[in-house]
């Protein structure tokens, strides 16, 4: 008996010995918050205070701040914290922050810098983001500007912290152009305007002497194609925003129309209608040579390049009802893609891949939807009264579109693909028909 | 105690120490060690535009930095690796931090009986010899069960063994919800990307007794990431370790300490939208 007791008591031991560490659990976190993200944004700090052409400096940094906040805030993925709720940073606290307030603040992140006057009238600023509780600088970037360029720095910063948090690549540094709408229904003014995505810098590009419909960005330079009724007939046009300089786009001896860039900026494809009956051309813009991508008695339009250029997604009646449909660039091999209730137009192509924007019709009401390219993971995004016209940021992230209320105003709004944070964009007149030019250069 | 019983006593506990030995094992799987490949941002040249107004222009020169060669000014500096991680420092047991938190308290109330949940249970109840004898005497049903003659016996071995041999299913369940319901609503996952549906990262963390994060969380590996994807996928683990760090301290029975003191979290959003 004792030995056998000895026996097992050096057993023990031996037990101890044979495991080293403990079995070691391994949790799936398979759910977390949709709350959107706490950031800390102090308005930017600046060593000495100088008179610009702009402000002072220290009122530019509070405006600088100002943009950062509303461009994360309008994400809707990140919630700027009330500026009370921290202490401000000095300039010397900027490379290297006191993070204890921020985490009090209950913020997770911490985007700040520093607005500089440089002797030869530019101004400098800095763009730092830390995390609050790993205490890590995320990014740090300077930015040289004339101070009349304030606001671009500020996207520029806003592009980079949106960037690094969320590893998605940024949009704020870009510009819209809609069409902007004014006077009583019968004599209804329409004007090309662009301005930057936050409505700032508003500008009328067209007098309004002519209708003019479907302006769209081109994806690669700051070019825009838009359809005109000035002149002999309906056709569409392109127009350099950097020289002002338009052209027609062929010559047709009927309307052409929905107008859309390759994504290399090389080629146009649009409509051109004959008897009732549309077909899709494409344009290359540097030999002006044009060449026909369907045919039949169908209305085929609304085409889309995908963001390889390889595949084309447009709207026909082919099939008896507007549906969605996928062909190669040649316009080979189209497959039908849309089958859900209603019709479907005006497709866009994500500039990801990975989506194709459209309009889902269903009776006399209009909603922005999503799809995927071969047809399946339809989603409607929106539900008023008449949403269409859908343009994707340049990262593919969130869709503008244009809303006409049942009173018969019209607006342009934005909404994040999973469906969250349907906003307005402000314009200064009604506005609809908009489209969402590519990052700045 | 008869020597036919210390016999059994005896094959019993050899089942242990197998048990003991495949938990050892499991644990010896290598892991990757590395952060995932980063990105860096690259900086955009902002060119002469046409109308608005003259574009920034990239530069450090006039923004204030910290001691130290400047970074380059095309680049960031990527996330540093994480450090090894040092020994968890000696536990600080502060009596306020043992109460069971709520969460756990509703784990517990479902849970059956057997609960090692609140810190103050004895965890005596962890490992019964006499029950565990009488199951071993099932085999011999004309035995006379005594539990009681051998449970000053059963302590003794009891205080030897290692502790991970002795957390029983509901234990573990119980901890892993305690620990899913206070890392969840602090994890803020980067939805909406186009690749999220695929994405998961494992997180290694270490915490001291007070529930306090003993070291950074440490990255041991990832799915869904590809070379398109890397500054999403960094993002994405980043999400995963700032909501480890967030909610620290995690609020968790004091006598599983050996059980949580290191684990590994697998963030896997596929049940979000």
């Amino acid at each position: 008996m004792t030995r056998l007791t000895f026996a097992l008591l050096g057993l023990v031991p031996l037990m101890a010995l044979s495991a080293p560490a403990a079995a070691q659990l391994r949790i799936d976190i398979t759910s977390g918050t949709e709350q959107p993200m706490p950031i800390a944004v102090p308005a930017f700090p600046t060593a000495a205070v100088v008179a610009t052409p702009a402000g002072t400096t220290a009122d530019l940094g509070r405006q600088v701040a100002d943009v950062i906040s509303a461009n994360l805030s309008g994400t809707g993925l990140f919630k700027p914290i009330n500026r009370d709720a921290f202490p401000a940073p000095s300039v010397a606290d900027v490379p290297s922050p006191q993070f204890g307030g921020f985490r009090t603040a209950a913020a997770q992140a911490l985007a700040t810098g520093t607005v500089t006057a440089n002797p030869d009238g530019t101004l400098t600023i800095g763009c730092y983001l830390y995390d609050v509780f790993s205490e890590e600088q995320l990014l740090r970037q300077g930015f040289t500007v004339t101070p009349a360029g304030w606001r671009r720095a500020a996207h520029k910063c806003s592009d980079l912290v949106y960037s690094r948090l969320t590893g998605e690549s940024g949009y704020f540094d870009s510009r819209i152009v809609y069409v902007a709408e004014s006077g009583p229904k019968t004599k209804r003014v329409k004007r090309l305007a662009v301005m930057d995505q936050d409505g700032a810098n508003h500008r009328f590009l067209t007098s309004g002497q002519s209708l003019v419909l479907m302006p769209r960005f081109s994806p690669a330079s700051e070019t825009l194609s838009y359809m005109s009724f000035s002149g002999d007939q309906p056709r569409v046009w392109i127009y350099s925003l950097g020289t002002g300089r338009q052209e027609a786009v062929g010559a047709f001896d009927s309307m052409s129309f929905a107008g859309r860039f390759s994504p290399d900026g090389r080629t146009l494809v649009f409509s051109v209608t004959r008897s009732g009956n549309s077909d899709i051309y494409a344009y290359d813009i540097a030999s002006k040579t044009t060449r026909r991508l369907t045919s039949g008695n169908s209305i085929d339009t609304s085409p889309s390049f995908s963001p390889d250029g390889r595949r084309i997604v447009f709207e026909s009646d082919r099939g008896g009802a507007q549906q969605l449909y996928v062909m190669n660039a040649d316009g080979s091999n189209a497959q039908r893609i849309s089958f859900g209730d209603g019709r479907a137009g005006s497709p866009v192509w994500s500039p990801r891949g990975d989506l194709i924007a459209f309009t889902r019709m269903q009776g006399s009401k209009f909603r922005i939807a999503v799809i995927k390219p071969d047809g399946s993971g339809e989603r409607l995004l929106t539900d008023s009264w008449q949403d269409e016209s859908p343009s994707w940021s340049p990262n593919g992230r969130v869709i503008l579109f244009g809303r006409t209320e049942r009173n018969g105003r019209s607006s342009l709004r934005s909404i994040d693909l999973t469906g969250r944070n349907d906003r307005r964009i402000p314009t200064p007149l009604e506005a609809s028909d908009p489209s969402w030019g590519p990052l700045l250069k | 105690m008869t020597e036919g019983r210390a016999l059994l006593l005896a094959a019993g506990l050899h089942l242990l120490l197998l048990l003991g030995l495949s938990l050892g094992l499991a644990n010896h799987i290598p892991r990757f060690d590395s952060e995932p490949d980063v990105t860096p941002v690259e900086f955009l040249d902002i060119a002469d535009m046409a109308q608005v107004t003259k574009p920034p222009e990239p530069s450090m020169e006039a923004a204030p930095r910290e001691a130290g060669p400047p970074a380059p000014a095309d680049t960031i500096a990527p996330v540093p690796p994480v450090p090894a991680p040092p020994l968890p420092p000696e536990p600080q047991v502060k009596a306020d931090d043992m109460a069971p938190q709520d969460a756990i308290a509703e784990e517990v109330k479902k849970a059956p009986p057997p609960r090692a949940a609140p810190q103050k249970a004895k965890p005596k109840q962890d490992f019964d010899a006499g029950s565990m004898a009488a199951l071993i005497d099932k085999s011999k049903p004309d035995a006379p069960v005594k539990p009681k003659d051998t449970s000053q016996f059963a302590k003794t071995i009891e205080q030897a063994l290692p502790r991970q041999s002795r957390l029983s299913p509901i234990q573990a369940a119980t901890l892993e919800q305690a620990i899913r319901a206070q890392i969840a609503p602090c994890w803020n996952p980067p939805i909406g990307g186009a690749d999220v549906a695929g994405m998961t990262a494992v997180l290694r963390i270490r915490l001291n007794r007070d529930g306090t994060v003993a070291a950074p969380p440490e990255f041991v590996s990832q799915t869904g990431a590809s070379a398109g994807n890397q500054a999403y996928a960094r993002a994405f683990v980043e999400t995963a370790r700032r909501a480890v760090l967030r909610c620290a301290p995690l609020e968790l029975p004091d006598d599983l300490y050996s059980y949580w003191r290191e684990f590994e979290l697998n963030f896997d959003p596929r049940l979000m939208t």
